[in-house]
């Protein structure tokens, strides 16, 4: 078991800001709420979910290099067993996540491969739906996440000084995910922490006007105006309470420039200001390599293992790398076959990553046959709910039956 | 596996108070001020400006129902297409397709037609993610010629829609291998309900639409080599049926009339209607022999239509706050970041998030979609033509002139009567909100347009009128009236 000090200084090539940590952070640390008697989980555990937009290829990501099947229908997109960083004898990682392989050898990432469900979707738009609401069978509204936040969040009015329920979650992009659509929880999307708030241009006046407007204005009897009113008035607080918040908070790891990285840092940002958000909602894309696969999903898988390379330095810095939890997916893999264009068309099953602190390293589940195939396609070995069960019920220590509409296996990564 | 419905959300809230059911769809005779006249504007059509409102108003309101029903003069002449080659650019198809619906919604002289077809698409939920552009376009086409008609017609010509059958794969509905995909829909989220027919009904109504697919150019053909014509039982109905029988036999039955009525009563009343209130309708579109136009105008002359409860009781969707503020602020052309901004509002035209549409009600409600409200009414409101006399702009920066708004501050006081804080407030709140809100905004509208303050350093005046006008209007488009229709 590798400790909290190996994993730090053992996490290569991310420049760490200091040498110490410094001491108002520590004592942050320090007086975090302790996991009641009885229970291993902490109340403080944070999800962070990495959407890989686009369906990545699972094959070129997690790479079965010694299987000759793999080299056969590969044979210009497929990549040389002397750049594979060797995960096994059989598998090894994309050349490009050199970032998530330094994560890897610290023990701090599980593979969890051939993840999918039965009749897989290869349209972009309903598998989306599918992994964001856990609902194979049938449309639903809310989002798996959505429906946790349901049962975990108090229905009462929000207080704006009360971050916890301001922040309960929250999407680091222009719109909220299907994932978090909830019945009652309102989260967040936060495109950037500069633009969360009114634009009222030059108008401070206008800001400040703003800001008072919103009680008491009651025409008719609608039962709206009050929902309305409140909104209103976190909206126009949140993002400078959020700002306050975080203000104080300094990153300790040169973050790269990619807007996947800046996300993860403001990510760890929220994090290390204890706002009391349990779940953050990134995204990386387009993975729809249908040509040109190499150079496009390379590049992407490099931002993908160096931001979180970044980011967990960071955590650890802060002694903050065991209180987050990521988790990757994306709609679908990719078909086994390369096509004519240098690419991979729509497919089915393929590997997650989860990555964390508090992570058992390791690879989860037989990599899917590229023999044994339906229609062209890999089987599924691992239903994509029981990882989301896994990460509710030993992470987030949730009882999942309710939100994943049934009961699911429970993974040993965590 | 026993499907599980828990986690669906409720779909609104009912107002307070109780209906008055004897009365409620008899024709009002009450009052038609200009609160009435915008009210029904904001739900029969898109708003309008302070000028259409009063004008709305002095017709009566007979007169103004029948000028939504009966527009006296034909429509502008719409494009039937915008450049068709750009629906093929997948990068940039969704946003100009919905430019040339939101244009059309803008523009249009026939608003109700829109509005149903609007209605129509939500409630006949058809993603351009899945289906080319080109043909959604046509779909919506579609359901502006078809949506005021006989909804047998209406449900028929969806089920041979191109884009419905692209959307639900009916496409690859066939003898051999019959696909259930459009046959469950057309009855759980079109016009039965969830548990109003069996797994069986569901396996005979897809073997009925076998044969109903595309050809090469993609219209509709009816394949009879590929139709299974054996005997089929449906909603207790038994021959060798096709799908038109399932059409007809849907229609029929009593639970599809509750179902639409249901629908039309929460899209154009209010949020989770009485059951009473469903029954009576139902009898009247019965009676109508399933009528879209006469039932919706049995709503508009309505008591219920016009009684407290249902004013201002339903969330504007973000397409009708956009479109309503554009109409209200007199834009003759959609800014074209407006899809941008619709998306974060949560509402992406033309791509709602799942087969059953939006959800509404209080979903449209979170802090980040208000923020958005907020940002696209100062973005709108704020801009200012460039003078006249400044240089002109070269043509990458050059901004159409016809986004910025016609209703200038200018305009507004012309209507107020001077440069007077009182006057101009006064008028700002009754054209904006119909003077739906409180003494004490007034008093802190009133102190933004009054006070010194860093950025506009003295009261209301000739000198600053322009910028304090646009600010205090924003302030008043914020309001939570105004989010609500």
């Amino acid at each position: 078991m590798t400790t909290r000090r190996a994993f730090i200084s053992k996490s290569l090539g991310v420049a760490i800001l200091g040498g110490t940590m410094p001491s108002f952070l520590a004592t942050a640390a320090g007086a975090q709420a302790l996991p009641a008697l009885g229970s291993t989980i902490d109340p403080g555990n944070v999800l962070l979910v990495i959407q890989m937009g686009g369906g990545n290829d699972g094959l070129n990501t997690v790479v079965p290099y010694t299987d000759d099947a793999y080299h056969r229908v590969r044979p210009t997109i497929g990549i040389a067993e002397n750049t594979i960083l060797k995960i096994n004898d059989r598998i090894g990682l994309n050349p490009a996540l050199t970032g998530l392989d330094a994560l890897y050898k610290d023990g701090r990432v599980a593979i969890v491969q051939g993840v999918g469900y039965p009749n897989p979707n290869r349209s972009h738009f309903e598998a989306t739906q599918i992994w964001e609401t856990a609902s194979p069978d049938r449309p639903t509204a809310t989002g798996w996440l959505g429906r946790y936040l349901d049962r975990t969040v108090a229905q009462t009015p929000v207080d704006v000084s009360d971050t916890a329920r301001l922040f309960p979650a929250v999407s680091l992009g222009d719109t909220v995910p299907a994932a978090l659509v909830s019945q009652h929880v309102d989260v967040p999307a936060i495109g950037a922490l500069g633009t969360y708030g009114l634009n009222a241009g030059r108008d401070t006046a206008s800001k400040q006007t703003a800001g008072v407007l919103y009680d008491g204005a009651r025409p008719g009897q609608s039962p709206y105006l009050g929902m309305i009113e409140r909104t209103a008035r976190n909206a126009m607080h949140g993002g400078d309470v959020l700002k306050a918040k975080i203000a104080s908070y300094v990153p300790a790891a040169e973050y790269p420039k990619d807007n996947f990285a800046q996300q993860l840092r403001l990510a760890a940002q929220i994090v290390g200001s204890r706002v009391g958000t349990r779940i953050i909602f990134v995204s990386i894309g387009s993975f729809d390599t249908h040509a040109g696969q190499r150079t496009q999903q390379d590049r992407l898988l490099g931002y993908l293992g160096n931001g979180l390379r970044a980011f967990y330095t960071d955590l650890a810095a802060h002694a903050l790398a065991e209180s987050v939890l990521a988790m990757t997916f994306s709609e679908f893999g990719r078909r086994v076959a390369q096509n004519a264009s240098n690419g991979t068309d729509h497919g089915t099953a393929m590997p997650l990553f989860v990555v964390g602190g508090k992570v058992k390293g390791g690879v989860y589940g037989e990599h899917p046959s590229l023999t044994d195939l339906d229609r062209g396609d890999l089987r599924h070995a691992t239903d994509f709910r029981s990882v989301y069960a896994t990460v509710l019920q030993k992470w987030l220590g949730r009882d999942s039956t309710g939100v994943l509409a049934g009961s699911f296996d429970t993974v040993a990564f965590v | 596996m026993k499907l599980d419905t828990s986690t669906d959300p409720q779909v609104g809230y009912r107002p307070p108070g109780t209906l008055d059911i004897a009365s409620a769809l008899a024709r009002y005779d009450g009052p038609f001020t200009k609160r009435h006249a915008a009210h029904l504007l904001r739900r029969a059509a898109f708003g309008g400006t302070a000028t259409e409102v009063d004008t709305s108003a002095s017709f009566g309101m007979m007169g103004a129902v029948d000028a939504l029903l009966h527009p006296a003069r034909a429509d502008l002449a719409f494009s039937d297409f915008p450049d068709v080659a750009s629906l093929y650019d997948q990068k940039n198809r969704n946003a100009v397709a919905q430019m040339w619906w939101l244009d059309r919604m803008l523009r249009t002289q026939h608003p109700l037609a829109e509005k149903i077809a609007f209605l129509w698409h939500g409630h006949f939920a058809t993603s351009i993610r899945k289906v080319p552009a080109p043909l959604m376009i046509a779909q919506i086409d579609m359901f502006r010629q078809l949506g005021l008609g006989n909804f047998r017609t209406l449900l028929l010509a969806v089920a041979q829609n191109p884009a419905m059958l692209v959307w639900l794969d009916n496409r690859a509905n066939n003898k051999a291998h019959p696909n259930e995909n459009f046959a469950r829909e057309v009855m759980e989220l079109f016009a039965l309900g969830l548990g109003n027919y069996t797994e069986d009904d569901i396996k005979n109504a897809a073997r009925a639409f076998t044969g109903w697919t595309l050809d090469a150019t993609q219209n509709f053909v009816y394949r009879p080599n590929q139709h299974d014509d054996g005997p089929k039982s449906f909603l207790g109905t038994t021959g060798n049926l096709t799908g038109e029988d399932v059409i007809a036999t849907i229609v029929k039955a009593p639970i599809h009339q509750r179902f639409i009525c249901r629908k039309l009563l929460e899209f154009f009343v209010y949020s989770d209607p009485e059951p009473e209130l469903i029954d009576a309708l139902s009898q009247t579109y019965a009676l109508s022999g399933y009528d879209v136009a006469h039932t919706v105008a049995t709503i508009f002359r309505s008591n219920v239509f016009y009684s407290p409860r249902a004013y201002r009781a339903i969330p504007k969707s973000p397409v009708e706050f956009v479109v309503g503020l554009l109409r209200f602020m007199d834009v003759a052309e959609v800014p074209k970041d407006t899809p941008y901004w619709l998306a974060r509002m949560g509402q992406d035209l033309l791509a709602p998030p799942s087969v059953k549409g939006w959800d509404g009600g209080p979903t449209w409600i979170n802090t980040s979609t208000m923020l958005a409200r907020f940002n696209y009414i100062n973005r709108i409101v704020k801009a200012a033509p460039p003078r006249a006399t400044a240089p002109p702009m070269s043509t990458t920066t050059a901004i159409a002139l016809g986004t910025f708004p016609a209703l200038t501050p200018d305009r507004i006081v012309a209507r107020a009567g001077g440069i007077d804080a009182d006057r101009v407030l006064a008028t700002l709140v009754s054209d904006a909100v119909q003077d739906d809100t409180t003494s004490d905004v007034r008093k802190t509208l009133a102190a933004y347009l009054q006070s010194a303050n860093a950025t506009i350093p003295t009261p209301l005046s000739p000198e600053n009128y322009q910028e304090k006008i646009r600010g205090a209007l924003a302030l008043t488009l914020q309001l939570p009236a105004n989010q609500l229709n």
